[in-house]
């Protein structure tokens, strides 16, 4: 290796400058400050030790957030990958214009979370929506938006962005599953395994790695789920779909409550970094074996 | 063999079947989002539901009555996505060709310790970030909104080229090396045309990230400088709600740009690939 250590530093400095400034630095001083009764505006600043977590922690509304996030995650992830790996899965074989299936995979991450909310708000509607336009044809009566229902919103909430990121899954999926070499599912075919084996001996084994990974992002994209709810129901009705993001952006930017958001935002982030360790060991445990 | 061949007949059944009903479940919300941004839309009054109106361009024109300053939104989200992906990408790709080059202990760790941080949720962060940016006259600036932009993909960058530049066979940088060759150099005549197209790739897909921000550009700007997922939060505030003909059109040309892009380099776009480093 011929990198000296001044080309090292000369390679690195850009990154480090842009991450440490950008976020490394807020992200600490942020951490710092949720101990003290630091506001931009404020006057006299002194220590709080943890009272602003307890303020948090003791809130209903962030409960209910803790609450929803959680199911949100354990519901959308699983589905995230299994309906992406599934796609993944029927196009790994040569198919016609394969380019074509690739680009539409990615149609529907190309909506931002925004202008999904706002599609299926619209969707969702009884006057023009897709929802009552097929139950119309079907004979049934419209059904009122599901969004505005307090047992629906949350649901939902997470099938909208299953719709958006599974998709997404099968295009990151689909490049590890076409270079597994076609004879070792032959092989797999001809001892009469079943299709299932075939997934969990011929698959999963030699994707583990990237779905491992892909895991991590998808987590971290579930808990931080922000402009996915802002529109499609703003964190409502009552409750039932506000998120811990969410309510932390009220509270730092419209309740102007700034140690009671920053101290939440902290809290997603050490249920990320949590996760984020889980995962380094997962991937260690590999590597050694 | 015949068994084989049953399978495999089973299996482009099976394929079909769920290749129809994936395209109907994920393009079908499309489709009746740009008929009705082209004037055509469902009647769910009439039984069975009719349709109602006549194919038109108006809805386009409609965006630019309702949101005065939607092309001007365009052009600044298209040049701070662009600004900030060759940031975020120029800044990964060194580090990553000096990670990928480097032995030294942590190197592994230090590389997914860096997919943890892409998974990190800006929220975590933004908020006492908007207080340093004010605090150094940064907040409501193009260059304040590119800065944060390529901060919050830059781990997601340089994982993905940290992938891609370890399959890369280093033997020609150990000719050029011998031959006298310097750092930019090396990585200008050789590295970066025998990554290129993994570099076009994660160029693009940190493009489209960029593009479809909402949280950080909320909290960076104040009014000033505007983008696209902005202009759409502002369809549904102030007491008004926009009409869904004009509210499908605003999103059909939210989208088509990003569209185009992945169509255009559709082919580049095959060799972007999560390549997980540590494991083999």
């Amino acid at each position: 290796m011929r990198l000296t250590r001044r080309d090292r530093l000369v390679l690195f400095a850009p990154l480090v400058v842009l991450l440490t400034g950008w976020l490394v630095l807020p992200a600490v001083l942020g951490l710092s400050a949720t101990f003290t009764t630091y506001a931009p505006f404020g006057v006299a600043i002194r220590l709080s030790g943890l009272q602003n977590y307890a303020a948090v922690l003791r809130d209903g509304e962030f409960f209910a957030a803790v609450r929803n996030i959680a199911i949100f995650t354990i519901v959308a992830v699983p589905l995230e990958l299994t309906i992406g790996f599934t796609l993944a899965y029927v196009l790994r074989r040569p198919i016609g214009r394969r380019w074509l299936w690739r680009v539409l995979l990615l149609v529907p991450w190309l909506v931002s979370p925004v202008a999904n909310g706002v599609m299926w708000r619209f969707l969702f509607g009884s006057a023009t929506g897709l929802i009552d336009f097929g139950l119309g044809w079907l004979g049934r009566p419209d059904i009122a938006s599901p969004i505005s229902d307090v047992r629906l919103a949350l649901p939902t909430t997470i099938a909208v962005e299953v719709w958006r990121i599974a998709p997404f899954v099968a295009f990151l999926v689909l490049p590890g599953l076409s270079s597994i070499p076609t004879e070792r599912w032959e092989d797999a075919t001809l001892s009469g395994a079943p299709w299932t084996r075939q997934v969990l001996d011929v698959a999963l084994p030699s994707l583990r790695p990237l779905l491992l990974a892909l895991t991590m992002l998808l987590i971290g994209l579930a808990l931080g789920t922000f402009d996915g709810v802002l529109i499609l129901t703003g964190g409502g009705p009552g409750t039932s779909t506000v998120t811990p993001a969410l309510y932390s952006y009220k509270q730092a930017f419209e309740v102007n409550d700034w140690p009671t958001g920053a101290a939440s935002a902290w809290l997603i982030a050490a249920g990320v970094l949590g996760a984020g360790l889980v995962y380094l060991l997962l991937a260690r445990k590999r590597q050694s074996a | 063999m015949s068994g084989l061949r049953a399978q495999r007949r089973r299996d482009g059944v099976t394929r079909a079947v769920v290749l129809t009903a994936a395209l109907a479940v994920f393009m079908l919300p499309l489709a009746w989002t740009a008929l009705a941004a082209i004037g055509l839309r469902a009647n769910n009054n009439t039984r069975p539901p009719s349709w109602v109106g006549s194919p038109t361009l108006d809805h386009f024109r409609d965006v630019g009555i309702a949101e005065p300053a939607f092309w001007q939104e365009i052009a600044t989200s298209t040049a701070s996505a662009a600004c900030a992906a060759a940031l975020t990408v120029a800044a990964s790709l060194l580090a990553a060709y000096g990670l990928a080059r480097s032995r030294f202990r942590g190197n592994r760790l230090l590389t997914q310790a860096f997919l943890v941080l892409a998974s990190l949720p800006a929220m975590a962060y933004v908020i006492p970030l908007s207080d340093l940016m004010r605090r150094s006259q940064l907040v409501d600036t193009f260059a304040g909104l590119v800065l944060t932009e390529a901060a919050v993909t830059a781990p997601l960058a340089i994982y993905v080229l940290h992938g891609a530049l370890s399959q890369l066979s280093s033997e020609w940088e150990e000719a050029a090396w011998l031959d006298g060759a310097g750092l930019f150099r090396v990585i200008g005549q050789i590295v970066v045309p025998l990554a290129a197209p993994a570099i076009a790739a994660t160029t693009i897909i940190v493009f489209v990230l960029d593009w479809n921000l909402l949280l950080v550009p909320l909290v960076m700007t104040a009014g000033q400088i505007k983008t696209v997922p902005l202009a759409m939060i502002d369809f549904f505030t102030f007491e008004r709600e926009l009409e869904w003909p004009t509210a499908a059109a605003a999103l059909i040309i939210s989208l088509v740009p990003v569209v185009v892009l992945v169509t255009v380099f559709h082919r580049v776009l095959d060799r972007f690939a999560l390549n997980v480093p540590g494991f083999d």
